[in-house]
């Protein structure tokens, strides 16, 4: 069960933040935006992260990993990780956004009211 | 302890990001209150997660120590993280953040 442990991390964070696609304008629906704005990121990241793991800045515990590696010495999770937390920031901020705008509107439905 | 392998790419990255905007992409993200009520909350959920894979009773990630600075906090998250993780998700929000002004511009011309 622990190979799966960063595995399930990454999954608990999906899990945790899908509801934030229903707040705003949402994320997941703007699947070429969303690839847009995570995927260049991502790249530059994932040679950080490769570059870090050939001079041993850091490493990965191998209890807690599948062990499936790419080249490079880059375990899964790690891809993973690259595409999961931006997508997660990317649902808060575009949630937090939406709720924003909702308040903005209200208020100024009100004040039009009064 | 040299700072060099970790400290120093991640205080490069932040410099990287806030060059990338205010530089190239000047989107105004660092002017919205949405971006650093986010901001807020994606650190919360940092400390959580990152928490979780760094702690040294069971880390997941294991960090040689003469690439950082050696301050672990809070819990025993690496400093460098944060800088690591303000970069990677604030240059996705800047990238967002071009194409929805780009496509609401669009819409107005």
């Amino acid at each position: 069960m622990d190979r799966w442990q960063y595995l399930m991390v990454l999954g608990a964070c999906l899990l945790i933040t899908a509801p934030l696609e229903w707040l705003g304008g949402g994320v997941y629906r703007k699947p070429w935006r969303a690839a847009c704005a995570v995927l260049p990121v991502a790249a530059v990241f994932i040679v950080w992260d490769v570059v870090a793991i050939a001079a041993d800045v850091w490493t990965y515990n191998p209890r807690y990993v599948t062990g499936i590696e790419l080249p490079a010495s880059l375990p899964v999770e790690e891809l993973l990780f690259f595409l999961v937390i931006p997508l997660c920031g990317l649902l808060t901020y575009v949630a937090v956004d939406g709720i924003l705008a909702r308040l903005v509107r209200l208020r100024a439905d009100k004040a039009r009211s009064s | 302890m040299t700072g060099l392998g970790y400290t120093l790419p991640a205080v490069v990255a932040v410099l990287a990001v806030c060059a990338l905007e205010l530089v190239v992409l000047r989107t105004g993200l660092f002017r919205r209150p949405a971006y650093w009520i986010s901001m807020a909350i994606v650190l919360g959920f940092q400390v959580i997660v990152d928490g979780w894979l760094t702690k040294l009773s069971a880390p997941i990630v294991i960090y040689d120590e003469q690439h950082t600075t050696g301050i672990r906090f809070p819990l025993d998250i690496p400093v460098e993280d944060f800088l690591f993780g303000w970069a990677l998700v604030t240059a996705v929000l800047l990238l967002w953040e071009r194409m929805r002004l780009r496509d609401r511009d669009g819409v107005a011309r």
